[in-house]
């Protein structure tokens, strides 16, 4: 009689542990509504790691992932890149105020989240020697002859060992200077480029480009030679 | 103990169960009948009284109005203890009782067992087999998720197409003119009163059939039916060979039935009940229904075939189908049962299964619908990225953006509606390329006007790189250029 009360007390049991069984429905595989979403590595993967790469680098878009560049960006700089695109280039507006999908408490997290998951000490200390990611307002006009001018110089002694003599691409790297290329990116976009490099690929940033660090109105000469070459969308 | 038997002996003078006993599982069959291929029917009632006791259950906390269907589904899953078992005992139960109602049938027509006298066991068993797969769709119907939701439309679209009836049956399928309010009602009341009250009443017809005619013996090569003197050979073979359904014959019956309640109870704990994947709201357009996978044949056929023959199927192919399906002992009336002599039954049984499991991999695989999230959500793989010009990153962030990927892969991620591009550079030249952007053809959309010349100078740029290393893009006879984009091929 004892061993099939045991029996039974055994299978009253494992029913009651049944609930810890690997059928049972993970709360954190909830259906949400993609508005609900507010985990930073969820809405990452849906929205921005098409271009941006997997892990914020290796994309073929801005390496947002890059240390450096995360301790330059302002979160409240990427919220606004993110909510409002950047017109011009292939960046989408997100924010669901300019069509997109994302609420603004979702741009919040995106643009918080980028930096607490990838910067990194080490960069910011190096940031802080950058010239700033925005160039100064009240600087000299992008494409103003003399400033080209000067960027032809600054480009031959940094950049033209890989891009090419005349920038049309070299033994490392393609052009900068393809009138498609530049119809397809703000010069803010080749500011960033510049200043923040593309470490994931092999270009460095301003900081270990040549012999010195590039000075800041060199960083702004050489957008405007490289955006003087831009022709007019036909 | 005399107690007992007294009370039992009661009963049994009142009730006359000895004598219900001998007429129904008591009854004799031919020890030939005795076999494990006869199993499926008897394991399949198992299903339904588990999808009876376990939907009795549900029913208790399942509330059956659209505002409140989903979040009950949710509160079995996550706050009800051993809600979600009870759910993935249900769901399982169905699974596995839509399977074995097939399987049945496949069986019993391998076996011939339809034949002469049996005619009306196996229609009646084909209104069973419709009535399973309408409790299987409506019970679908009952997550009210997007699974649902879809499910609804296309079948109501289906009936739509049917001429003459078809307003009104969607009408009142959906009790109104749109899926709204009324039609979880509808459905509720289909799947927990029309539907099984129609299933319990032909199962007890089908019973009655089978204790009636009796369980047909194994078949044997050559051994005919002859509608003259069947009735009389068999009565013999019961007379002389005959053992008792239960206890002798049935016993392969009970150990495959416990198997199957196993089998259902241990999917229901290990791999659990179907998550609702979001209410049924029309407008969350991130969103990839799909059927539970006895409908994912139907599913792929009507993706996959030309919209000129959708009302073909519809309205004739289908209809038709399900005639022949029950006309099936007054089509086959030969006197051979064996499935060795009866290449034809054979034959039929391997395509129409094939082209069933074919349809339902394609179902699942779904390549026609694009993966909508495909632009924001699977990265450009890195060796795409590596080594690549300025000008072919910006083409790759276009392929993004203009949502290329939704329906082409890059070497397997990304949508499947397209052909994949990793490698197209070997197939398309520049201007081959160029012109399927612009123009489109085969199924693809013209993209000339959506795209400004930067755009498509920048795509075909990286699309032009989208060659394995060993092999060289493909190159006009006419162009006298090495490079497709006119800047030195990147590294």
């Amino acid at each position: 009689m004892i061993p099939r009360l045991t029996l039974l007390c055994l299978v009253v049991a494992s029913t009651f542990a049944c609930d810890g069984l690997p059928g049972r429905p993970n709360p954190d595989d909830r259906y949400q509504r993609p508005e609900d979403v507010k985990d930073f590595g969820a809405l990452y993967a849906t929205n921005c790691s098409g271009c941006h790469g997997a892990t914020g680098q290796l994309g073929p878009a801005t390496p947002v992932g890059d240390p450096l560049y995360l301790a330059l960006a302002a979160p409240e700089y990427l919220r606004t890149i993110i909510a409002g695109g950047v017109a011009g280039t292939a960046m989408p507006r997100f924010g669901q105020e300019a069509g997109g999908t994302l609420t603004p408490e979702q741009i919040a997290i995106l643009a918080s989240g980028l930096g607490a998951r990838w910067s990194s000490r080490e960069a910011e200390k190096l940031a802080a020697k950058a010239p700033g990611l925005v160039a100064p307002v009240g600087g000299a006009v992008p494409g103003h002859d003399g400033q080209v001018e000067r960027g032809r110089g600054v480009y031959g002694q940094f950049c033209a060992s890989c891009h090419g003599p005349d920038g049309r691409g070299g033994e490392k790297a393609g052009s900068i200077v393809h009138a498609a290329y530049l119809g397809l990116v703000s010069d803010q976009g080749l500011r960033t480029t510049t200043l923040v490099g593309r470490r994931d690929l092999g270009m460095p940033n301003w900081h270990d480009l040549g012999q010195r660090p590039m000075a800041p109105g060199e960083i702004g000469d050489v957008v405007a030679w490289m955006a003087s070459h831009r022709a007019p969308a036909p | 103990m005399n107690r007992i038997r007294l009370l039992g002996q009661w009963l049994d003078d009142r009730l006359a169960l000895g004598r219900l006993y001998e007429h129904t599982i008591g009854h004799r069959i031919p020890a030939s009948s005795a076999s494990w291929w006869y199993v499926f029917g008897s394991a399949t009632l198992v299903c339904l009284i588990i999808q009876l006791v376990t939907g009795v259950c549900l029913a208790l906390v399942y509330v059956p109005s659209p505002d409140d269907a989903y979040a009950s589904l949710e509160y079995l899953d996550y706050e009800q203890p051993f809600g979600w078992y009870l759910r993935g005992l249900h769901y399982w139960g169905s699974n596995f009782m839509v399977a074995l109602v097939t399987i049945h049938m496949v069986q019993i027509f391998l076996f011939g067992a339809y034949k002469y006298p049996r005619e009306l066991t196996w229609m009646v068993g084909c209104a069973l087999f419709l009535a399973t797969i309408g409790m299987a769709f409506t019970g679908q119907t009952m997550r009210f998720d997007q699974d649902a939701y879809w499910g609804v439309e296309i079948i109501v679209s289906i009936l739509g197409r049917l001429p003459g009836v078809g307003e009104y049956a969607t009408h009142l399928l959906q009790g109104g003119p749109i899926v709204g309010a009324e039609t979880l009602s509808r459905f509720f009341a289909l799947h927990v009163f029309v539907i099984p009250g129609a299933l319990i009443g032909l199962l007890v017809i089908h019973i009655r059939l089978v204790l009636v005619l009796g369980i047909s013996e194994y078949p044997v090569a050559g051994k005919h039916v002859e509608p003259g003197a069947y009735r009389d050979d068999y009565e013999g073979v019961v007379e002389k060979t005959g053992i008792r359904l239960m206890p002798e014959g049935g016993g392969k019956d009970l150990v495959f039935g416990a198997l199957v309640l196993l089998a259902i109870v241990l999917c229901a704990a290990l791999i659990g009940p179907k998550i609702p994947n979001g209410p049924a709201d029309p407008t969350l357009i991130q969103t990839v229904p799909r059927p539970d996978f006895y409908f994912l044949s139907l599913f792929a056929a009507f993706a996959l075939m030309p919209p000129y023959l959708e009302t073909v199927v519809i309205v004739y192919v289908m209809p038709l189908a399900i005639v022949l399906l029950f006309a099936v002992p007054f089509i086959s009336r030969g006197p051979e049962r064996h499935p060795s002599r009866r290449p034809g039954a054979v034959i039929a049984v391997t395509v129409v299964l094939l082209s069933l499991f074919t349809l339902a991999w394609e179902g699942v695989q779904s390549p026609w619908s694009p993966d909508m999230d495909a632009w924001s959500g699977v990265p450009v793989q890195p060796r795409f990225v590596r080594g690549r010009s300025p000008l072919a990153h910006a083409g790759a962030t276009i392929l993004q953006a203009k949502q290329c990927r939704n329906c082409h892969a890059l070497d397997g991620a990304g949508g499947k509606r397209g052909p994949d591009l990793a490698g197209v550079a070997t197939r398309l030249t520049e201007d081959q390329l160029i012109r399927q952007v612009l123009q489109g053809g085969g199924n693809m959309p013209a993209y000339g006007k959506h795209l400004a010349p930067h755009e498509v100078t920048a795509l075909v740029a990286f699309l032009g790189t989208l060659h394995p290393e060993n092999q060289p893009p493909a190159r006009s006879a006419a162009s006298s250029s090495s490079s497709p984009t006119g800047f030195p091929e990147p590294r």
